[in-house]
Parts: C-alpha cells; structure tokens; sequence
C-alpha cells in the first residue's frame, strides 16, 4: 500500500493518540474556554472607549472589537501553523518518543502533516469560539464570503507553517534557542496589525520600521481576512494580498522541506535525534 | 530470495564534534570525534538468532541504531533483506522490529493498548487487525492484565514485553532485541527465551539479532555470537567454538560415595574422563556427583577485553 493512501489513517493515529492525551487533562480543557470568554468580554469593554472615535482612513477598525476578534482568531491559528510542529518534535524528543515514531515505514512529510493534525482541530475550535463568543454574546457582525476568508486562513496557515518546519529543522539541530520563534511570534503581535492599523506603525515609528511588518506573511494573510469578513470585498479586491502569499508559499515550500531533511539528516550522523 | 537477511559490510561510525568549526572559530576546546564503530562486517543468516556481545560502550547499540535506520553510518553498508538502511530506508523499516530497554519511548498517560494501536496505525495496519493482533500479542507476552493500564503505571518487567510486543507488531522477518529480558523475573525471562526460539523455527522465519549482558542466556539462545570490543568485532563464531578459542581444557570435579573429592583437568574429547569412572568403580564405589567447569563466554569476552587494555597500553 503506498504512503499516500495510507495518509489518512497516519493522521488519524496522531489525532486519536493527541485527543486521548487533551482529555487525560480535562481541567485544562475548561479552563481555557472560561479564559477566551474573559478576553473576548475584556476587549468588548475596551472597545467602549474607542466608539464613535475611529479614523475614517482606517476602514477595517469602524468596529474594533471585531477587528480584534478577527485577529486573536486568526492569530491563534496562524501561531499553530507556524509552532506546532517544532513544539510536537521537541515534545517527542522531550518524551523520548521521536525514534519510536521514526522507527515506523512513515516518512518525513507525513511526520510533518500528522504531527500537527490535532493542534489545528484544537486551534480551529479555540479560534472559532472566539468569533462565536463574539457573535452571540456582543452581537458582533461579520459579512462577506466565508469561503474566501477561508482560503486566506488556509494560504497564511501553509505558508507559516513552512516557516514552522524550519523552526522545526532548527529545533531538531539546536534543540533550543528558535530564532524563527521569536521574531515571527513576538513579531506577529507587534507588526501585523493584530491589535492596531500597521499603518500607525510608520506614522509614529518610522517608514524603516513600519516595512517590516510588510515582510511577515501574518499581515498579509489578516488584511485579507479582514478586507474579506469585516469589509466584504470579493477575490477582485483582494488579488494583493493572494499573490503576496503565494510568493511566500513557492519560495518557502520546497526550502523548508529541503532543511528539514537535512536536519534530519544530521541529527541521524549525529546520533543526536532523542537528545534535547 | 537471498538466505542473508542482514548484511553488514565494512561499517564505521564516528559521532562528529558538533559545531566542530563554530567552536574551533571561537577557540573553544573542542573534544575528539567519538569511534563508535570500525570496519565491522559480518552477516545474519534467515532465521537465525544472532548474538552481539560486548561492555558498555563497545558500540552494540549504536550498531543496532544503524540496522534500525536510527543512525547514518559514516562509512560501509548495512543491508537488510537485500535494503540498503541509508538509500532505502523506508522499505528496511517495514522489515524491521527494534525493542529495546527504553523506557521512555512510549507515552506514559496513554494505556499498553493505546500505545500499540497507535503504533500499529502507523505501520498501516487497519484498525479491526490490529486491534487483533495486539490482543494475540497480550496474550502471548502475558500482558492480558496491563492492556488497560496506563504505561506509567505498569511494572518496569511489564514495560519491557510492551517493548517486545510493539516491535513485533506488523510481524517483522527481522528483530532487533536490545536486552529484552534485563528487568524480567527468572521465568519470566524463560518464558520470553522460549518465544524467541519459536519466532525463530515458525515458518516463514524470523531472524533475530539479539543483544544481552547475561551472557548464559546468549549461549542458550544464540546460534552465534559477535563480541564487540571498543567498536571492532573481535570474533564471530557459535558459542561453543568461541569458548574453545579460550581454553580447549575443563576442569572436572567427582564425587565418591565415600566422600572422596576428585579434580583433575581434560583436554576436550580426550578420554581421561572415561579412565577415571572406570577407576572409581573398579575400586567398588559409586559416582555421586560431576561438576565441570568450562570456559564461559564471559572468559572469552574478558580476553578480548584484556588484549584491548593491553594493546592501548603498548
């Protein structure tokens, strides 16, 4: 039977082992719906103090707690893509479980998908709860095609999580220490407009500044979904941030994977694939 | 099919210095490159329970790595069932079951059964059959009881046959056991000696490289042995003609139904021991007791090690 036909029952054994493990820990489960409830009420109280305050420029913020919803959402599932799987290979090194797994006839890309399976499942209910929350208990309204936002969740998420794999390669080489980790999660928050316009960011930083958040593929994949679900633009008047992110995914693509193998590689020369 | 179900030629491995250049650049003191393996060869027949010997260190478990595909070697060729483990390393890892005394490969909050359907999903296996096959494998390790205990909770002996049976899960031609009885209990033990000599006489059979510190059990279970010395395999031959290579003499030990204590030492197949029963009975008494002592595989393992000592001392 080839690896391809035998993909979905892989990912289903990473999912099935990932959820038997979430529920061995159900308080945890709880308590981290109780804290997106928390914050989405927060931001609805904060958003009070900006009402009828909004630059006219600034067309995405006109209701700035569903702005801040999109991108708490959004940003939760962008940080999977990109986390997930260097946190599941550190985890198995952590574990000891690395070699096991790697023991098996799978190979690498199918490590790579399965591995991170289940913290998308998590990451799609947690984010969507917080839209969810949103709607039903602050009457925020979203419009515009679902599908489209969609894609530009998928797009960003392929995208990050190329970035995802290298931090993954580095994890597996340096065990500790990810630099991708910290400039595209601190960097997400800070530049890609999650919580303010970027375009504040060169009013009050600098042009020098400000363009950095031009080069993280989560400022371009939040300014779709949000031109998409809070603006209501079609695919013609989003055709700018699609292509941007699809020049990300060609180039960062085979380059991960490439590195990834290469680490793998090494780690095997080394001997050093259980250590951490 | 080839009779060869591993093959291994002129293998060497040398951990490199991480980072050699980066630390070197910072003059940082750099430690030596560690010589794991040098130049081993020899070859696993079908079927055949295969002994590998040797002290901590000697480099068992990194040859066993490399079988399993764990780790590239640095040189040489490793074959398995005619695979290469570098080039194809998938197809080798379908031929192969590796367990070893590590505790901590498995997840410690999932039970025995979780543990193992997960495993059995990734080797492909479908549910309804594996869940099957693990049942057969409880029951043939005596697991039956641990199934819905969580990892953590089974006893250290329990958490070896779970090793056990895991790497016999998609039925491998080839298994790689790393100590499988170290925390087992005497009949325990005996029982899980028992299954190996089975798996290795079922049909089709399963070839076995089998690696222990309790040197009795290679010599009862082995069909040959390696000893490994400091990377280099020093001999390759059955347990019996390894232990002549030591010493081709036995000391024997009679005792009299007077009480008499007779010991005298024989050249093997010579017929002094003949000579002496006929001794003892023309003189009208009884045997009560023979006691021999031969060379072990721990003399022979010892000489290896002490014409090592000596040679790194030259």
């Amino acid at each position: 039977m080839n690896a391809l036909k035998l993909l979905p029952r892989r990912i289903f054994a990473f999912v099935a082992r990932d959820f038997r493990l979430f529920v061995s820990y159900r308080m945890q489960f709880f308590l981290r719906i109780v804290s997106v409830l928390a914050v989405v009420t927060t931001l609805f109280f904060i958003s009070k103090i900006f009402a009828g305050f909004t630059d006219p420029q600034f067309s995405q913020w006109r209701d700035p707690l569903a702005t801040w919803l999109t991108g708490l959402a959004v940003l939760n599932y962008f940080m999977t893509g990109f986390s997930s799987l260097a946190n599941s290979i550190r985890q198995e090194q952590m574990q000891g479980t690395l070699e096991s797994v790697l023991l098996t006839p799978i190979n690498l890309p199918t490590v790579i998908v399965a591995s991170s399976a289940w913290d998308f499942l998590e990451t799609t209910f947690f984010s969507f709860l917080y839209l969810f929350f949103g709607r039903v208990f602050f009457g925020v309204q979203f419009r515009g095609s679902f599908f489209l936002a969609f894609l530009f969740l998928l797009l960003t998420t392929v995208v990050l999580s190329c970035l995802g794999i290298l931090s993954a390669s580095f994890a597996m080489v340096f065990k500790r220490g990810d630099p991708f980790g910290i400039f595209i999660g601190a960097g997400s928050a800070l530049f890609s407009g999650v919580f303010f316009p970027t375009q504040l960011l060169k009013t009050y930083a600098g042009p020098k500044l400000g363009n950095i958040s031009l080069i993280l593929p989560t400022t371009h994949g939040l300014d779709g979904i949000r031109q998409v679900l809070i603006e209501g633009h079609g695919l013609a008047q989003v055709t700018q941030p699609l292509v941007v992110l699809l020049g990300f995914l060609v180039v960062l693509l085979p380059f991960s994977l490439w590195v990834f193998g290469r680490a793998v590689r090494r780690a095997k020369r080394e001997g050093s694939l259980i250590q951490y | 099919m080839s009779d060869l179900a591993i093959s291994i030629d002129n293998l060497s491995k040398t951990y490199p210095v991480p980072f050699k250049r980066v630390r070197t650049f910072f003059r940082r003191p750099v430690k030596e490159p560690v010589e794991a393996l040098r130049e081993v060869s020899f070859d696993v027949h079908t079927g055949e329970i295969f002994g590998l010997i040797g002290r901590n260190g000697a480099g068992k478990t990194t040859l066993t790595k490399i079988v399993a595909t764990l780790v590239q070697p640095t040189s040489g060729t490793v074959t398995v069932r005619g695979h290469d483990s570098v080039n194809q390393d998938e197809h080798v890892r379908r031929e192969i079951g590796l367990a070893t005394a590590e505790e901590r490969s498995f997840y410690w909050r999932l039970t025995a059964e979780q543990n193992l359907l997960f495993f059995a999903r990734l080797h492909g296996l479908a549910d309804r059959f594996a869940k099957q096959r693990i049942k057969d494998l409880f029951a043939k390790l005596e697991l039956d009881e641990a199934a819905r205990r969580r990892f953590g909770e089974l006893s250290t002996g329990n958490k070896q046959r779970l090793a056990v049976a895991r790497a016999m899960l998609a039925s491998p031609p080839v298994l790689l056991l790393d100590e499988p009885t170290r925390s087992l209990d005497p009949l325990a033990a005996e029982h899980m000696r028992d299954m190996i000599r089975s798996l290795a006489q079922q049909d089709p059979p399963v070839t076995i490289l089998f690696t222990s510190h309790n040197l009795a059990e290679v010599e009862t279970l082995c069909a040959r042995v390696a000893i490994i010395s400091r990377g280099r395999i020093r001999a390759i031959d059955t347990p019996q003609k390894l232990r002549d290579l030591t010493s081709e003499s036995e000391r024997v030990h009679i005792t009299t139904s007077n009480g008499e204590k007779i010991s005298f030492t024989r050249q093997h197949n010579d017929d002094s021991l003949d000579e002496m029963i006929r001794t003892v009975q023309n003189r009208g008494e009884r045997i009560i007791d023979i006691e021999t002592e031969r060379a072990t595989l721990l003399d022979v393992l010892e000489r290896y090690e002490t014409t090592d000592d000596t040679d790194r001392s030259v």
